[in-house]
């Protein structure tokens, strides 16, 4: 059976290469909820292509604007492929640290 | 299926926000009483692979692409739909405020879809499936499907109430797309609690009590 230590270490490198082959084989269409927003826009039929230049948020009328570092899990146009394999690879190692510290932190001190 | 902030108001996104709370402080506890030193590495693992999945959009035809949401899978490895409310919680803290994905007031809606709507609707459908179809991993499957298709539609009538989305036509778009990336869920969720099974059993079986005890 295989131990908890090599598990992680299965189950990390095999989060890093898909992370990593996401960034390279990603599908570039909407997604369901995008392509949904583009569908009752008239900008697209049900089953047909989504158009290039669709803006799938055009629809909504919010007025909260929020600057992410890392836009569309990305380090910017300049930075290309290798930005975008740093971004994904950082979100793995974050969502990794992240949820173990926030795990311990919520079990401290239980008897 | 992450909503950006454009799609609802902000007094809305207030409400879902209240109500991601209370199932939040939920889950906490859960963490609390059914987290030991072998599932918190566990939990980590799974978050950065649902993290890792959700990077990867899969072409489903009809000039759209999904990806793996990992509700019905985090409740279903861990044993409790709390499991996924925690998990995809902290995902999403992550998406929304490093890579923009997915809205910052709107982030208690998506909690409520992907991480209360999914975990418990892929929860109590694997456990209510199980028996009937006799394997674990079809049940798990086909829970996970559901678990993708309702909480879509749920993200459908959000937006209608928000007067985003035309009603009907917002459920026919969602629910058909997301039944075709439901497909996707449903496959990655089977594959991955074979995988599990296969290499460490007892993790789905381990009796929290007996073993923080």
């Amino acid at each position: 059976m295989m131990e908890i230590r090599q598990l992680i270490i299965v189950g990390v490198v095999l989060s890093l290469l898909i992370g990593v082959t996401a960034v390279f084989f990603a599908s570039g269409d909407p997604d369901g909820l995008e392509s949904t927003a583009l569908f009752v826009q008239g900008e697209k039929t049900l089953t047909g292509e989504s158009p290039e230049d669709g803006d799938a948020e055009a629809i909504g009328a919010g007025t909260f604007e929020y600057e992410a570092p890392m836009p569309d899990y990305t380090l910017g146009e300049d930075a290309g492929k290798p930005g975008e394999v740093l971004a994904v690879v950082a979100g793995i190692v974050i969502a990794l640290i992240g949820v173990f510290a926030v795990a311990k932190a919520a079990t401290a001190g239980k008897a | 299926m992450h909503i950006p902030d454009a799609f609802i108001p902000i007094g809305q996104a207030i409400v879902y926000w209240v109500v991601a709370l209370i199932f939040i402080a939920l889950a906490l506890r859960w963490a609390r009483t059914d987290l030991n030193e072998d599932k918190i590495p566990l939990v980590a693992v799974l978050a950065a692979g649902i993290f890792a999945l959700q990077a990867f959009n899969l072409p489903i035809a009809m000039g759209t692409s999904g990806h793996l949401v990992g509700g019905a899978l985090c409740a279903i490895v861990l044993g409790s739909p709390y499991a996924a409310v925690f998990i995809l919680t902290l995902v999403l803290i992550i998406q929304g405020f490093i890579f923009g994905d997915g809205g910052i007031t709107v982030m208690g809606a998506n909690i409520i879809n992907m991480g209360v709507i999914s975990g418990f609707v892929g929860f109590y459908s694997y456990q209510g499936l199980k028996g009937a179809i006799g394997s674990p991993y079809a049940a798990a499957g086909i829970a996970a499907w559901l678990a993708c298709v309702i909480a879509a539609l749920a993200a459908s009538v959000e937006l209608f109430i928000a007067g985003t989305f035309p009603l009907v036509p917002g459920l026919i778009a969602m629910g058909t797309y997301h039944a075709a990336i439901g497909i996707i869920e449903g496959a990655i969720t089977g594959i991955a609690l074979y995988l599990i099974m296969t290499v460490r059993p007892d993790i789905l079986e381990m009796p929290t009590e007996a073993v923080s005890s």
